[in-house]
């Protein structure tokens, strides 16, 4: 991890200058910014083939568990093995996602032995993993860094301040030793607590001890003022380089398999008769959510992780039927909603409307008094604004958007009811009974529609040039006449039988 | 009484002892002191479960058990508006939560009717919208300075030691009325969980009588929120539900059951949480509850993994030995008689265990005798081969003409003796057809 740091900054080293890099990587913002959409592109990117398998919520199921898996490996590693306990530690994320892919099988089995359906095996399984999750981090890790709020929501606004060090020139190490210099030795007495005197009491016996000895980074050392000349540092953010690994894992995955994703995921038994495993691309998948949920966890906690994963896909698959198109709407969503996300968390909203504003209006609207600094969660308004950019692309998409949709079935509506009209008239003209089944006052009683809908229905007919009123008796116009014949005729073909006329 | 439904009292009836008992046997393992805290939390707990339980069944029964996830975790923003409103009464704060998680039940059945999106994806959808919705007001919240968001943070992850007797009180009210509408609208309710496209074929208002069901439903989970927290509140919702249906096929018994199954998972949850003060009591109470089901899964009779197991065996025991008694009797009768002895390598045919099985159990009650190498059936063994080939004739009588007779029509199942399933007088009529046929 840190080889890869280093040759990425190097990389950036080429386009700008020490102090730029440090100054952009310090800025909150950015990293949060630049974290949120590396999570929102390898989530879209997977979560696209989730949504269409159907399996959008197992990315719940496995990021409830990756919790337990955080939570038992970090209790592991710091109660056990007596390691410093680190949720980027690399041992932590292969654990946690262990758990993940366990979870996927367990539900699998639960299910499996029918006695209960897949909805209920998933929603019994994740609630259980997560309670004991909880109950282990309440009971037995309280004061470490794991605490409940971290779960829910992440630190993504404090990613900046927790980074590795890398050192490109004037690179000393510095090892302090009791010889040295600049080594702070102090007197401690090495038997006053077993005797319970103090030092001043006789019999105590004194040991040097060195305080500030032991082997120091360059960064370390120049804080700790040990050299004289600026050792030139960059200190990266660890969830970025976290997150790129996840990102970069994604990617190929979605690019090597895309062909047998692809095929998997749309047409699984073929899949299997052309000799592609369906069960080893399914378990890929989960293996990758659940990297991505670990890797996640820290600046989006495990709940709202679920949201990178489902909804940029949905937005996307509401605009495209392509599943190129998807796999590149997707995380673009995502990635806007993670980038607007950050001025929603500070009170801004697209950058022209001010959250403040609308608390003061609510206040002075409803005699509240709220106070109009808005200052909230950097995750949560990220996820916010994802789901913003999916209720607009829902309200607007020209295919499968609300108002095309209801535009579409209004269309549908009228258009059905003029041909019940038409073949009424059609199916009664020239009858003996047309007098009373044409008759403008009370066709609308035929078809037990209110005098309104038939009046509106009538009129539209009659400026189409369809239908014409004489005598207070409906009939066809010649228009009218071929346009019945036509939609017979459409509809005697699209059931396949013959004409009877 | 049929033997299921005594069954299914004794159930719900030990449950309720267990659950008297444990409260004694806690003070006495693990030293746990009834307080009057812990009483408070207790009942409440029972009470919730009794409401969550019952209304769970029907999600469970409905597929709808993510539903429940969903519903939940949309609650929270509710509770924090309604803390920005109202203040901290409890009252307004369930209420809060209430309309909240009703929008989200709205916007779910708009976005499946309008697109063409899948109910995983629209659940998925709004709780992770909605939850962000909670959790960006929240941290608004606590960054209002006098405002101590104090008491909201109890909705996520549930904290049963906060409940206080009024809210016991109001919880039972609204439980009462919830419970009051489920017994009212029974009917109802059963025929849309089971038959959504009868309903509607008998001008019934099905959208209402479902909009009326999420909304109890909505009301139970509104009610544990506190207790359970948004999180983990869809396990105590469809646990108990999942654990009862277990145990019965009609849907009162279920519904009963899961009350009593809901009650005894908050209550002894909440005893139990009260041995350290480290230990959550809503994660505690999933955790009983999620025992109640594994429990449930693995000893319920008729299709518990230990019932269908243990008649699994049953079964491959009995047909053992009929095939082996049928074996030997057609081997003897086409070697001449029924006395006559059939070699031991041909009975045990190509070696598979059932034969041998079979021929122990024979030989154990006097069936049949052997030399070593060789089966013989006994007189009582002849006696019930010919009973048993007996009844296969039956069999062929009746599979030909049971309809042309007027027979009751059963499953045809020629492991079991006609004479046992069919009544007498069937019987009779089938030998009747016997004596009639010249072979």
């Amino acid at each position: 991890m840190m080889a890869l740091e280093r040759w990425l900054i190097e990389l950036l080293l080429h386009f700008a200058a020490r102090d730029e890099i440090n100054v952009f990587l310090r800025s909150p913002q950015n990293t949060a910014t630049i974290i949120g959409c590396l999570i929102a592109v390898s989530g879209a990117l997977l979560g696209t083939f989730l949504l269409l398998r159907g399996m959008a919520l197992t990315s719940d199921a496995i990021s409830h568990t990756v919790l337990l898996g955080i939570v038992v490996a970090f209790l592991l590693m710091t109660d056990v093995f007596g390691m410093v306990g680190d949720t980027s530690s690399p041992w932590l994320i292969l654990g946690a996602s262990l758990a993940g892919v366990g979870t996927v099988v367990l539900t699998e089995l639960l299910y499996r032995s029918g006695l209960l359906r897949q909805d209920a095996a998933l929603g019994l399984a994740f609630p259980l993993l997560f309670a004991i999750a909880v109950i282990l981090v309440s009971r037995f890790a309280e004061d470490v860094h794991l605490d409940e709020d971290a779960v829910l929501v992440g630190e993504i606004g404090l990613a900046w301040a927790n980074t590795n060090s890398h050192c490109f020139d004037n690179c000393a190490t510095v090892t302090i030793s009791p010889d040295h210099p600049q080594a702070k030795m102090a007197r401690q007495c090495r038997n006053c607590r077993e005797l319970g005197i103090s030092p001043r009491d006789e019999g105590a016996e004194f040991v040097e001890i060195c305080s500030n000895c032991g082997s120091y980074s360059p960064a370390q050392a120049w804080q700790a003022g040990y050299l004289q000349k600026e050792p030139s540092l960059v200190f990266f953010p660890k969830s970025i380089t976290v997150t790129l690994i996840m990102t970069a894992l994604s990617l190929l995955l979605a690019l090597v398999f895309y062909k047998e994703l692809k095929l998997t995921t749309f047409d699984p038994a073929l899949a299997k008769a052309l000799g592609f495993r369906p069960g080893v691309m399914n378990y890929a998948l989960m293996i990758l959510v659940s990297l991505v949920a670990v890797g996640a966890f820290d600046a989006v906690g495990s709940i709202l992780v679920i949201a990178f994963f489902i909804i940029p896909p949905a937005a996307a698959y509401l605009l495209s039927d392509r599943l190129a198109v998807m796999l590149l709407l997707g995380p673009l969503i995502g990635a806007a909603g993670a980038f607007f996300g950050y001025d929603l968390a500070r009170g801004k909203f697209f950058g022209f409307i001010e959250v403040g504003d609308i608390i003061a209006g609510l206040n002075s609207l409803f005699g509240l008094d709220l106070p109009e600094q808005w200052d909230s969660s950097i995750s949560a308004s990220m996820v916010l604004m994802i789901f913003i950019i999916f209720t607009l692309v829902w309200v607007l998409s020209p295919r499968y958007g609300l108002i095309s949709t209801l535009i579409r079935r209004a269309n549908q509506r009228r258009r059905f009811d003029d041909q019940v009209v038409l073949a009424h008239i059609h199916n009664h003209q020239f009858t003996d009974r047309h007098a009373t089944e044409l008759r403008v006052k009370t066709l609308h009683l035929h078809f037990r529609w209110t005098g309104r809908k038939m009046g509106r229905v009538l009129a539209r007919l009659r400026a189409l040039g369809l239908v014409a009123v004489v005598n207070g008796l409906a009939q066809l116009t010649a228009r009218g006449e071929t346009q019945v014949h036509a939609f017979r005729g459409a509809m005697l073909e699209a059931h396949n039988m013959p004409d009877i006329d | 009484m049929p033997a299921e439904d005594k069954r299914v009292w004794l159930t719900i009836a030990g449950i309720v002892v267990l659950g008297i008992c444990f409260l004694p046997l806690g003070q006495w393992l693990f030293g746990i002191r009834y307080t009057y805290t812990v009483r408070v939390v207790a009942l409440g707990g029972a009470i919730l479960g009794v409401i969550s339980g019952a209304l769970g069944c029907f999600a469970v029964l409905r597929r709808e058990s993510l539903m429940g996830d969903a519903l939940s975790h949309a609650a929270l923003p509710g509770v924090a508006v309604a803390f920005l409103l109202a203040g901290r009464d409890l009252g307004f704060l369930l209420i809060g939560a209430g309309i909240a998680s009703w929008i989200a039940l709205r916007f779910i059945a708009a976005l499946l009717g309008t697109t063409r999106l899948k109910q995983d994806a629209a659940m998925g959808i709004v709780l992770a919208s909605w939850f962000a919705g909670g959790i960006a007001l929240l941290a608004y919240i606590q960054s209002i300075p006098d405002a101590s968001q104090a008491g909201l943070d109890r909705f996520i992850f549930g904290q049963a030691a906060a409940i206080i007797e009024s809210d016991v009180l109001l919880i039972s009210g609204a439980g009462a009325v919830v419970l009051l509408a489920l017994a009212l609208f029974w009917k109802e309710f059963k025929l849309v969980t089971f038959d959504g496209e009868f309903a509607i074929a008998n001008g019934f208002q099905v959208g209402l009588i479902n909009t009326l069901l999420s909304t109890l439903i909505v009301i139970a989970i509104v009610l544990g929120l506190q207790l359970a927290g948004v999180i983990l509140m869809v396990g105590m919702l469809i646990a108990p539900g999942i654990a009862a249906r277990q145990w019965t096929q009609k849907l009162h018994h279920t519904v009963i059951l899961a009350a009593v199954f809901g009650a005894f998972a908050g209550g002894v949850g909440a005893v139990i949480s009260a041995i350290d003060a480290d230990i959550p009591t809503g994660p505690m109470i999933i955790v009983v509850a999620f025992s109640l089901v594994l429990a449930s899964i693995a000893l319920a009779p008729g299709r518990g993994l230990l019932w269908s197991s243990w008649r699994r065996r049953l079964d491959s025991r009995r047909f053992a030995r009929q095939n082996a008694l049928r074996d030997l009797y057609r081997y003897a009768l086409s070697h001449g008689s029924p006395g006559r002895p059939a070699p031991d390598a041909f009975i045990r045919g190509i070696g598979d265990r059932s034969a041998a099985l079979g021929l122990r159990q024979l030989l154990a009650s006097g069936l049949v005798e052997t030399t070593g190498d060789s089966w013989r059936l006994t007189d009582t063994g002849i006696e019930a081969a010919r009973r048993d080939a007996h009844s296969l004739q039956l069999w062929d009588l009746y599979r030909l003409y049971a309809d042309d007779m007027g027979l009751p029509l059963l499953a045809e199942d020629r492991q079991l003796d006609i004479r046992d399933v069919l009544p007498a007088d069937a019987i009779g009529q089938l030998e009747a057809m016997m004596e009639q046929r010249p072979n």
